[in-house]
């Protein structure tokens, strides 16, 4: 069935989608651009490709941040052309996607409140895609309560934060712990969501974000390493989406070195390569995760009438970003050896 | 000339490193010469010029910024003048006195805006406080009139308090906003109204309603001089009590983007307050008008000379990146270049050179060389304005292999009149040259430089000229009046002037009753002067008549068209210096053409030669005959026969087709192979196979080969692998070839007959319009016949330009366009070569909004 009504709605927007994901940097391009020997010249390579003339009107001693800036500008403006031009159901979809924007600009406001830096200057640093009318008086609060009711209510994530309220003051651990409470609650209602979007939505942002579960089960796990969390509130954090759920999340909850968390994912055959230190390889966990959140995104591409490519699309665009800067940040602080670290695309 | 392509030569260029640049620009301006890249694998960024075109793109980015600015103040920039457009070369040193004057004007604006941004923003802020102050006046009044309120008690003691404490300077906003240190009291301010619902909302949750709130809308908008959108803003005043609340009223408003303003409670006070703001207002105004005139004219004076200087920098970008394609000889100091031109302009090239030397006193010429190339050479037809439109339907379709003969000198001719045996009719013809005259007329006026689309009120419906773009029917303006003309002569053959006949000579018909028929008969006295007779326009059988003429008249000129097609292989052929190949593959086709379709006109024209009345026969079917001829050969039924000893003719034609097919099969690979077989003998096959057959030891060894040996693609066994696949590949298209010869003779023929279909439509629907519009309004009498033909009239001429001259000329064009590309071309026309771009400052001048030409 999908097939036959899912263009009446989102034919268009899935051509478009598509076309901007032949835009994506092929390895030739990052050839090129590993090549070069001045942020110029990457301006200059960048200009042959999709981003077009994205850098035109900046004056000539180009910043890495700069181009941060405009590249994230683009990928935004394309998201919001797609965004505007949904129907109901997709735009609900693209609302989702959103939603892990504004929790992490609200972490983001509230961790600069704490540490009482400027409004403005934080508000400049949120991602445009997690932006809402009310976000600025975040910074009035002071403890979480008041934060709830004073702007979180009135926005779609005022749902996942109800999860969180017994916590109390506002200090670095907790907001870490609202942090991954929400993103649980995020991710466990996306993944519902998903779930009844039709067989093939279901199957490749099923995928998707179970990885994404799994990946921040990990994150938690090593990251909470040393910390005073305690083993049963890292378990309460723990998604229960993902492919590790029940049996592996159990195993880390009860994890206490880098070992331990490998022998429990060990079982997974798909996460096991994580751990694989072959010789020679220095990529850092978080690149092979990158990896395989590129893999998987890509492969979204390989079914047709889902709503998974403006997912994958805008993931697979973010990581694209993402190696431009390090490609940039390479040349700008000219450590040209360890430029090859990007993660190609395609 | 149009007939072969121009011979074009490679040559080679010295230019010494000092005038380069001057040169290229000389080059440019001729714009003869295609440059080809000699540096292929250097990157982009490595190249010898980058720091030059980059330091040129800081210079556009410049420009740039300036013309927004300019855009945005509302001058008009002074549009390029003809001179402008092929100015005089220009130094390095004008560059750099350019690019200083660049970077002057871009920081003087950049300054100026800087100043005027500020002096806005104070502006604003100033107007806003007058506005917060005048609305809070009526807000306190409002309250004063109510005493009971119990807020307005604590703040009236609080504003003794304050009395007697000296408010800072009004100026420094900043400072009076601190200034609230009462416990208890107000702030006042300005924020934008789309936010207004958010922040009362937010301000209500955070306090928990402990807060009396109050506001108006400020009337007149107010534009951010930051974004330049103007925004709606409303002022708001809010009393609240505590020193805590009052902070965190503050945070949230100026996190709600709200501008906050000091008010006094003292309503004296308050008035004086207003006073020097107003005043203010008042210097602050002057100061940004001279501000804004300044500005205004700094912009003016740039926007005399922008437009030349853009183009200024536009060619040096483009004269730069052409030098990045050259070598660089270290040793000499000179460029290399590499670059096709047509041999013919080598001497004005050499000419071009020594003025560049010339007016650059160097000691060193630029040095020509002409260099011999195997490489393949590319196609460039001079063309001119009339000329130019025909060789682009060619090209269109495949540019010229280099040299062979080009279709667009007779596509001149064959387009318009295959066009016209379609679209005939008299009136439709002279419309169109009424309104091709005008346009060729006012050429010039017309060439406009919009490349866009123009409403243009010729007598060409503007419906269709707003979706065809204005250029295209500008460009092809000439090839549409000679279809125009063309159809008013096939009209005139036809006889047909909107669908009604003309009547000059005198019909050669007179008419006569007879008694056991309703109808007349027409008996024929003499024929008609020119073309058809007016009386078959009447005829009940006209359509009979006219149906069996126009489709035996396009089997006639399309079996013409295509054995013309077939003829000029052999101008390819003996120009390419392969006659064999006219015996091995021209003569067969055109015999079998002939000897099939040749004998069908044949056919024809001896049907339309014999009186078939006056002889008493019954006229045979060609159709049948031309069927029968191949399924019974040697017998044609007594009923059909044509002409004595047909059936031996058409036996002989039927095997001399036949013969012609093994013929086209065999002979060509034939050809091939022998030739490769004479190469091997003379020793040469080494220098070719070398690099396939390293590995056979037998490569020099020749089987011989029987005679027949092409048809099956088996070659000796002792050839090289590169050689055997080659001649496989020969025979496999050889194959195909003949095979789509042969079919596409048949439907070729047929095709043609698209010329008899479309004159049809063409001619049923105007007649139809005109029966059903025009002729309706003739049988009415009186008054409201006349304004019933008004009336009529205009719906039949709209009609007419609309429908029969509009999309039948659309489709007449694109059904002559396909029996050119298709039918003709594929005769003879190989298409597979690449069109010669020179570098000319012309072309990006248009590219530019030039002249579309």
């Amino acid at each position: 069935m999908e097939s036959i009504t899912f263009n009446i709605d989102n034919g268009y927007l899935d051509g478009i989608v598509r076309g901007f994901k032949s835009g994506i940097l092929s390895i030739s391009n990052y050839l090129n651009l590993t090549q070069c020997e001045t942020l110029d010249d990457l301006k200059l390579q960048l200009a042959a490709t999709d981003y077009g003339n994205f850098l035109q009107n900046e004056p000539s001693p180009l910043a890495t941040t700069t181009i941060t800036e405009r590249a994230r500008e683009k990928l935004v403006a394309e998201f919001q052309y797609i965004r505007q031009n949904a129907g109901p159901e997709l735009a609900k979809f693209l609302d989702y996607i959103t939603y892990s924007y504004m929790i992490d600009n609200i972490i983001l406001l509230i961790t600069g409140t704490l540490h009482e830096r400027d409004t403005h200057e934080l508000l400049e640093r949120c991602h445009p895609l997690g932006m809402f009318d009310s976000i600025a008086a975040l910074c009035v609060a002071t403890n979480v309560q008041e934060l709830f009711n004073t702007v979180l209510v009135e926005t779609p994530i005022a749902p996942y934060f109800e999860k969180c309220l017994s916590a109390q003051d506002l200090d670095e651990m907790n907001i870490e712990i609202i942090r991954n409470t929400l993103y649980k609650a995020y991710l466990e209602d996306f993944y519902e969501y998903t779930q009844t979007l039709g067989p093939t939505t279901a199957e490749v942002m099923g995928e998707i974000l179970k990885f994404e579960a799994d990946r921040r089960v990990i994150n938690i796990t090593i990251n909470s390493f040393g910390t005073e969390l305690s083993k049963d509130d890292r378990a309460k954090l723990f998604p229960t989406c993902g492919r590790l759920f029940p049996d592996g999340t159990s195993r880390l909850a009860k994890a206490d070195d880098q070992d331990q968390v490998r022998l429990a994912i060990e079982l997974y055959s798909e996460y096991r390569k994580f751990f694989d230190q072959g010789p020679g390889t220095e990529r850092s966990l978080e690149d092979r995760f990158f990896e395989y959140e590129v893999y998987l995104n890509k492969r979204a591409f390989l079914q047709q009438f889902h709503y998974g490519v403006f997912y994958a699309f805008l993931k697979l665009k973010e990581q694209e970003i993402r190696n431009i800067v390090w490609i940039a940040e390479c040349i700008a602080q000219q450590q040209k050896e360890r430029i090859n670290d990007y993660i190609p695309i395609f | 000339s149009l007939f072969r392509a121009e011979d074009i030569s490679l040559i080679q260029l010295y230019i010494p490193l000092e005038i380069a640049q001057p040169t290229v620009a000389e080059l440019g301006e001729l714009g003869q010469v295609e440059f080809l890249d000699l540096n292929p694998n250097v990157n982009a960024f490595q190249r010898a010029f980058v720091g030059e075109i980059r330091r040129l793109d800081e210079m556009e980015r410049k420009l740039r910024f300036l013309e927004n600015q300019i855009e945005k103040t509302g001058i008009k920039p002074k549009p390029l003048t003809g001179n402008l457009y092929y100015g005089r070369t220009r130094t390095q040193q004008e560059i750099d006195d350019l690019e200083a004057r660049l970077t002057e004007h871009e920081a003087r604006i950049q300054q100026m805006n800087e100043s005027q941004d500020t002096l806005q923003k104070r502006y604003l802020e100033l107007s806003e406080l007058r506005q917060v102050l005048r609305e809070t006046a009526v807000f306190f009044e409002q309250a004063e009139s109510r005493t009971d309120d119990p807020l307005l008690v604590i703040q009236r003691e609080d504003s003794h308090l304050l009395a007697g404490n000296p408010s800072p300077d009004p100026e420094d906003a900043q400072d009076q906003r601190d200034s609230g240190r009462i416990n208890l009291g107000f702030v006042a301010g300005v924020v934008p109204r789309a936010r207004m619902g958010i922040f009362e909302r937010i301000l209500f949750r955070a306090l928990r309603g402990n807060l009396y709130m109050n506001f108006a809308e400020i009337d007149e908008p107010v534009t951010d001089p930051g974004t330049d959108e103007v925004v709606q803003k409303n002022v708001f005043i809010i009393f609240a009590h505590g020193r805590e609340i009052l902070q965190k009223i503050r945070k949230i408003c100026e996190s709600m983007g709200a501008t906050l303003y000091p008010v006094d409670s003292h309503p004296e006070k308050r008035r004086e307050d207003a006073l020097a703001v107003i005043s203010r207002i008042e210097d602050l105004k002057h100061v940004l008008d001279s501000t804004r005139n300044t500005r205004r004219m700094e912009l003016s004076k740039v926007a005399e000379s922008i437009e030349a200087w853009a183009m200024m920098v536009k060619k040096e970008k483009a004269i730069y990146h052409i030098m990045n394609m050259f070598n660089y000889d270290q040793n000499r100091k000179a460029l290399i270049a590499e670059g096709w031109c047509p041999t013919n302009s080598i001497n004005s090239i050499t000419y071009a050179l020594r003025g560049v030397t010339e007016r650059t006193g160097s000691t060193i010429p630029p040095i020509l060389n002409e260099l011999r190339t195997k490489k393949t050479k590319p196609t460039f037809h001079r063309t001119n304005k009339f000329t130019a439109g025909f060789q682009a339907i060619v090209d269109a379709y495949g540019v010229a292999t280099y040299q062979e003969v080009n279709p667009g000198l007779f596509t001149i001719i064959s387009f318009p009149f295959l066009f016209a045996l379609m679209f005939g009719d008299v009136g439709h013809g002279l419309l169109v040259t009424g309104a091709l005259v005008y346009i060729l007329w006012k050429e010039k006026e017309l060439n406009v430089k919009n490349g866009g689309e123009v409403i243009f009120d010729g007598s060409k419906p503007p419906n269709l000229i707003s979706t065809i773009r204005w250029d295209m029917f500008f460009g092809g303006r000439y090839m549409i009046f000679l279809m125009a003309l063309f159809s008013v002569f096939t009209g005139l053959i036809y006889n047909d002037l909107f669908s009604k006949p003309l009547n000059w000579f005198g019909t050669g018909y007179k008419f006569h009753t007879e008694h056991d028929h309703e109808m007349r008969v027409g008996e024929k006295l003499w024929t008609y002067a020119v073309g058809i007779d007016p009386a078959w326009q009447l005829a009940e059988n006209k359509l009979l008549f006219l149906n069996s003429y126009k489709m035996k008249m396009g089997i006639i000129f399309g079996v013409m068209q295509m054995i013309f097609g077939l003829t000029i292989q052999i101008f390819n052929h003996i120009h390419f210096k392969q006659v064999q190949y006219i015996y091995a593959e021209t003569i067969p086709q055109i015999l079998f053409t002939v000897s099939i379709f040749g004998y069908l006109v044949f056919m024809i024209l001896y049907k339309w030669s014999v009186d078939w009345l006056a002889v008493g026969l019954n006229p045979p079917s060609l159709l049948n005959t031309l069927i029968y001829m191949f399924l019974a050969p040697g017998s044609v039924a007594p009923s059909e026969v044509l002409f004595p000893g047909q059936a031996a003719l058409q036996v002989f034609l039927v095997l001399l087709a036949l013969l012609c097919i093994p013929w086209m099969l065999c002979a060509k690979p034939y050809l091939i192979w022998k030739e490769s077989v004479r190469h091997r003998l003379q020793g040469y096959d080494n220098v070719q196979g070398n690099r396939d057959s390293l590995d056979s030891d037998r490569t020099g060894e020749v089987t011989p080969h029987n005679g027949d040996g092409g048809h099956g693609g088996e070659g000796g066994g002792g050839e090289g692998h590169g050689e055997h696949e080659e001649f496989s590949e020969v025979v496999i298209h050889q194959v195909i070839h003949t095979i789509e010869f042969v079919l596409s003779s048949i439907s070729h023929t047929a095709s043609y007959l698209r010329l008899w279909a479309l004159s049809l439509a063409h001619a049923q629907l105007s007649e139809v319009l005109w029966d059903m519009v025009l002729a309706n309004a003739f049988t009415m009498k009186g008054v409201g016949g006349t304004i019933a033909l008004y009336i009529a009239f205009g719906a039949w001429f709209y009609l007419t330009v609309c429908i029969l001259i509009g999309m039948e000329g659309l489709s007449a064009f694109l059904h002559a366009l396909r029996l050119h590309w298709v039918e003709f071309n594929s005769k003879f026309y190989g298409g597979g070569g690449r069109a010669f771009i020179p570098f000319a400052f012309a072309d990006f001048v248009e590219a530019n909004g030039g002249p579309a030409e």
